[in-house]
């Protein structure tokens, strides 16, 4: 086995791509954050950033066919822990997303819930022997996700909560989704989403009518939309430079070192940096597409197409919303975003596909 | 199909829809920060940048010896939002008690504020820091307080023409407020202050920088300005005189001590009307008048200066008649003849036409001119009369002798005050000043230089100002001007009286702009004061030379100018002098239409004309020199000897009262 857990068979295309991200995410967290009381936020980033190579290398060691067949522990314990989460959370901004750790760390359960569904559905997908999706197994897939969503959503979390809804919605459509499902999907999205319209509460219904007509109330939900869209406008083509982009700097940009950062980013460092970053996203997404074809089998196939599929769900809603085109849901950019829990669920999804892609030669 | 190839077919299809996802975002990104970046940065700007306007404070006007005069005090105006006054009945209880206003009225306004759906109301403007704070310590969120600025005069009328006032946008609007506004109001600054969102400020940048006015340091004296305005209203008060006006000017450098107008006003009180409206003028400055008799200093000065004429020759005053290109006129006293010394001393009327008529038109009209008459004294103040001297070509045939007696010009009591300094400090036009450089003691900041005079100009020869000096002694000791003598101190000067031309019965009226124009002491004079009351029924030399006697002397000794003759002066008869200095009026035209009508008849002379009267003189006969030297000394008389030995006679006898100053000559022989 020790053969193909060599360092040198890593992906290191797709390692060093996620290291110049995280990079830029370091420096623009550095910039956004030098003189407030965030200070302290950019090193700890780089922790998070070491830690989380750590744990990418330890997801590799264990074959993820064995973490494939500990899916159900897994699954049962996250929703245990989501459980305990909404009566024992800690409450920030009005919802319960952190149980408290020692040494005053926190940790988000929602977060590591996506890499167990990435997990179940490969899974669960890739048991399936039938050669095209039934509806009965999709009903069934569907509820095993539904459930840690619903938990999720009633933290609340809706943004969180909506990432899972790709890892199942590329597994289904990988595994053969029918077309009359698909149609039935839709018609049943339009008749029920008017009603979940009730089921929102206050502050997300204003997010959504933010979205739609940002100057409805410039001073309050349309505020940060509209400071975001100024920064990113202001930037123009080459920047304004790094500590010197001046709606992060006077702090007219709400929270530039997490979910705003690629507006911060997109302010100091201009079009052209934007596209840079773009870019090596796309590289990252693209890499981990190609290993998933390179998977030696269709759990392996499933397990790379998940993480690209979420991870390509966080990069367009996030930036979909700084320049928006997106309500604003509080998803993070995935290794710029400062934030443990976020950086952490996102190594141990490359090492997933590390994984997958050590053990290609198995057949 | 292979589910394998399946796979491997949607895997495309989802690089599809991210590309495409991606491609769209990138579409956004060229949209926003290239082709609308320019809108957006602006944006930024617009809410990044604040531009914050700093108000100057403006400059302290002080006396010059630093004592305020006008000052500005922070107050604040109190607002209220009637529509968040949780009860407005003891809201109005509340500020009514600690801002001293009506409760009732105040509870009207509010209630009246309130109906009507307004956020905003003026409690009470120019609240005092004392009550705003008291206010303040309530802590109610419904008050606001606008802080600004009032300016407050702390001696009320004090000097208030020269100073002035504002208005109510704390613009100067009379005085020297208004005429050097530009100086004491500064510069309002314009701050551009990078804020971050919540307003607080990180780098500024100074659009145009907040210049304070500059302070103003007057040439006025606190104490003179306060004899000057007390003495003038007694003056114009008691001799039922119209308005009044006087200045105290030092003849070497031109500042004016004190400038003193009657009526006055309060700059702390807004206008009230338009009696106060005319109490606001600064008369001094702005009302120019015949001035009279005054006058004949400056002909027989140009006299001294352009003929053969000195004190002493004899001036044919043709018995109080003369024969002027055809016109019989009449002098107020019948003199035959009289010295030049005796003309001015006397006021005869004739004999200073005689003397014009010698000088010759051509060159009367330079010297008027070389005086200053006519011309602006360039103070900087407002409204600023430069009087009115004609050109030559606008004389008629009789102009020389209506200007030689002070008529057909017009002169303020001001550029009188600097025609008599030409012969105070010997012969130079120093123009009048207002401010002087440097700090005053209370100053702090900056003061203001701005009154450039230039150098002196040279009006007549030293020689002639000394000669002018005595003669102008001469009125005060033996002519119309007795009642100018000091205690302590010699004085020079002229007293003129010129009928007021009414404009409605087309005639001379028998009011007089009465006037008195001297210096003292007369050797080397500290002080030129000017004196003109405006509608007295009595001549200069008895309304306006006590005045100047009362202002003359309190200045110097306030100035604490060394005395040149003893303090006390023992009272005693003296024989009656004539005291009618009018000039003739209807000889020229009046200075605004022309005259109609016959010659008013000269008023009688004031029998109650205060005389001052000197040390009794003693008798001299048989004493030596030494012996009448220290008797002399002793008594404060002046002493002129001639001759040697023991002392034979003396002028005046003894036993006679002299005027202080006047001289005792006593012949000594073997």
């Amino acid at each position: 086995m020790s053969g193909y857990r060599s360092v040198r068979d890593l992906d290191w295309t797709l390692l060093l791509v996620a290291a110049a991200i995280c990079a830029l995410g370091i420096l623009q967290i550095y910039s956004a954050t030098h003189d407030t009381v965030w200070r302290d936020a950019w090193w700890k980033q780089v922790l998070y950033v070491a830690t989380g190579l750590i744990l990418l290398w330890i997801v590799t060691l264990v074959d993820y066919h064995s973490l494939l067949g500990n899916v159900p522990f897994l699954y049962v314990g996250s929703i245990v822990l989501l459980v305990v989460t909404f009566f024992a959370g800690r409450t920030v901004f009005g919802s319960r997303r952190w149980i408290p750790l020692f040494g005053g760390f926190h940790f988000q359960v929602s977060e590591f819930v996506k890499l167990v569904l990435v997990l179940l559905v490969a899974r669960y997908l890739s048991e399936l022997t039938a050669k095209k999706l039934e509806s009965p197994d999709l009903l069934k897939l569907a509820g095993l996700v539904g459930l840690p969503m619903l938990l999720v959503m009633s933290q609340p979390d809706l943004g969180t909560s909506l990432t899972y809804l790709p890892i199942l919605a590329c597994g289904v459509f990988l595994a053969g989704l029918q077309w009359k499902h698909l149609a039935v999907i839709l018609v049943a999205a339009v008749l029920v989403l008017p009603a979940a319209w009730f089921t929102l509460k206050d502050y997300q219904k204003a997010r959504l009518v933010t979205f739609v007509d940002p100057a409805a109330d410039p001073q309050g939900s349309g505020y940060q939309v509209i400071q975001s869209k100024i920064a990113v406008g202001s930037g123009g083509m080459w920047g304004k430079g790094v500590t010197h982009g001046s709606q992060t700097q006077l702090r007219f940009l709400p929270v530039p070192h997490t979910d705003f950062i690629f507006s911060a980013f997109a302010e100091e460092h201009g079009f052209v940096g934007v596209v840079v970053v773009l870019g090596l996203y796309f590289l990252l997404l693209m890499q981990i597409v190609s290993n998933a074809q390179a998977a030696p089998d269709r759990a392996g196939a499933y397990l790379c197409m998940g993480v690209a599929a979420l991870l390509l769900f966080h990069v367009l809603v996030n930036v979909g919303m700084v320049v928006g085109r997106m309500p604003v849901t509080g998803i993070p950019l995935p290794l710029m975003s400062f934030g443990g829990s976020s950086t952490w669920s996102v190594f141990l999804m490359l090492g997933l596909v590390n994984n997958v892609r050590l053990r290609r030669f198995l057949n | 199909m292979n589910p394998k190839n399946i796979t491997q077919n949607r895997v495309r299809w989802i690089a599809r829809v991210s590309l495409l996802g991606f491609a769209l975002i990138f579409g956004r990104l060229i949209q926003l920060q290239i082709l609308d970046h320019a809108d957006l940065l602006q944006q930024a700007r617009t809410q990044q940048v604040k531009t914050v306007e700093v108000q100057a404070p403006r400059g302290t006007i002080f006396d010059r010896n630093g004592r305020p005069l006008a000052m500005s005090v922070p107050v604040d105006t109190v607002i209220v939002n009637p529509q968040r006054i949780p009860d407005r009945g003891v809201a109005a209880e509340i500020l009514a008690k600690i801002l001293g206003l009506d409760q009732d009225e105040l509870t009207r306004r509010v209630e009246t504020a309130f109906k009507a759906g307004r956020g905003y109301l003026v409690v009470k403007k120019h609240v005092n820091p004392e009550e705003a704070n008291r206010l303040k310590h309530l802590n109610l969120e419904w008050v606001e307080f606008r802080p600004g600025a009032r300016r407050y005069y702390p001696n009320g009328s004090l000097a208030a023409h020269v100073v002035g006032s504002v208005n109510h946008e704390q613009e100067g609007d009379a005085g020297l407020e208004q005429g050097l506004n530009d100086e004491l109001q500064g510069h309002t600054g314009v701050v551009r202050m990078t804020t971050d969102v919540r307003r607080r400020g990180f780098n500024t940048e100074i659009d145009s920088a907040m210049m304070s006015g500059q302070d103003v340091r007057l040439t006025i004296d606190r104490r003179i300005q306060h004899v000057a305005e007390r003495s003038l209203a007694k003056a114009v008060i008691d001799h039922n005189c119209k308005t009044g006006s006087l200045v105290v000017m030092n003849p070497h450098t031109g500042e004016l001590l004190a400038v003193a107008n009657y009526p006055t006003f309060d700059p702390n009180l807004p206008v009230q009307g338009p009696d106060d409206m005319a109490g606001r003028r600064n008369l001094a400055v702005v009302a120019p008048f015949e001035p009279g008799s005054v006058f004949k200093v400056f002909t027989i000065a140009a006299a001294l200066e352009t003929t053969n004429l000195t004190p002493d020759t004899v001036i044919n005053c043709g018995r109080g008649v003369i024969n002027l290109f055809g016109r019989i006129i009449h002098d107020h006293d019948p003199y035959s003849a009289l010295s030049m010394a005796d003309v001015l001393a006397k006021s005869s009327n004739i004999g200073a036409i005689q003397v014009g008529l010698r000088v010759g038109e051509q060159r009367l009209h330079e010297y008027v001119k070389r005086f200053g008459f006519g011309d602006q004294t360039g103070l900087p103040l407002p409204a600023e009369s430069s009087g009115r001297v004609f050109r030559l070509s606008r004389w008629t045939k009789s102009s020389i002798g209506s200007v030689a007696m002070g008529h057909e010009v017009l002169s303020t009591t001001v550029q009188l005050a600097q025609g008599a300094a030409v012969v105070a400090n010997g012969g130079l036009l120093v123009r009048p000043r207002i401010t002087v450089a440097g700090p005053a003691a209370g100053a702090i900041r900056n003061v203001a230089l701005v009154e450039d005079k230039g150098q002196p100009v040279r009006a007549i020869k030293p020689e002639t100002a000394i000669t002018m000096r005595q003669l102008m002694e001469g009125v005060v000791l033996r002519g119309t001007g007795r009642a100018a003598r000091l205690d302590g101190y010699s004085s020079a000067g002229k007293t003129g009286s010129a009928q007021i031309y009414d404009e409605e019965t087309k005639h001379y009226t028998h009011k007089y702009n009465a006037s008195f124009m001297g210096f003292a002491p007369v050797a080397n004079p500290a002080l030129v004061v000017v004196v003109t009351l405006n509608g007295a029924s009595k001549y200069g030399g008895a309304v306006a030379a006590p005045v100047f006697r009362e202002v003359a002397g309190a200045a110097l000794r306030i100035l604490d100018v060394p005395r040149d003759l003893p303090d006390q002066l023992t009272p005693a008869a003296e024989p009656e002098q004539p005291a009618n200095d009018v000039a003739i009026a209807e000889l020229g035209r009046p200075m605004l239409t022309e005259p109609i009508g016959p010659k008013p008849a000269p008023p009688a002379p004031d029998p109650n004309a205060p005389v001052l009267i000197g040390p009794r003189v003693p008798d001299f006969s048989g004493k030596t020199m030494r012996a009448v030297l220290e008797e002399s000394v002793a008594l404060g008389l002046k002493v002129r000897f001639s001759g040697k030995g023991v002392a034979r006679a003396q002028d005046p006898a003894a036993g006679t009262v002299i005027a202080a100053g006047e001289p005792v000559r006593v012949q000594f022989a073997r």
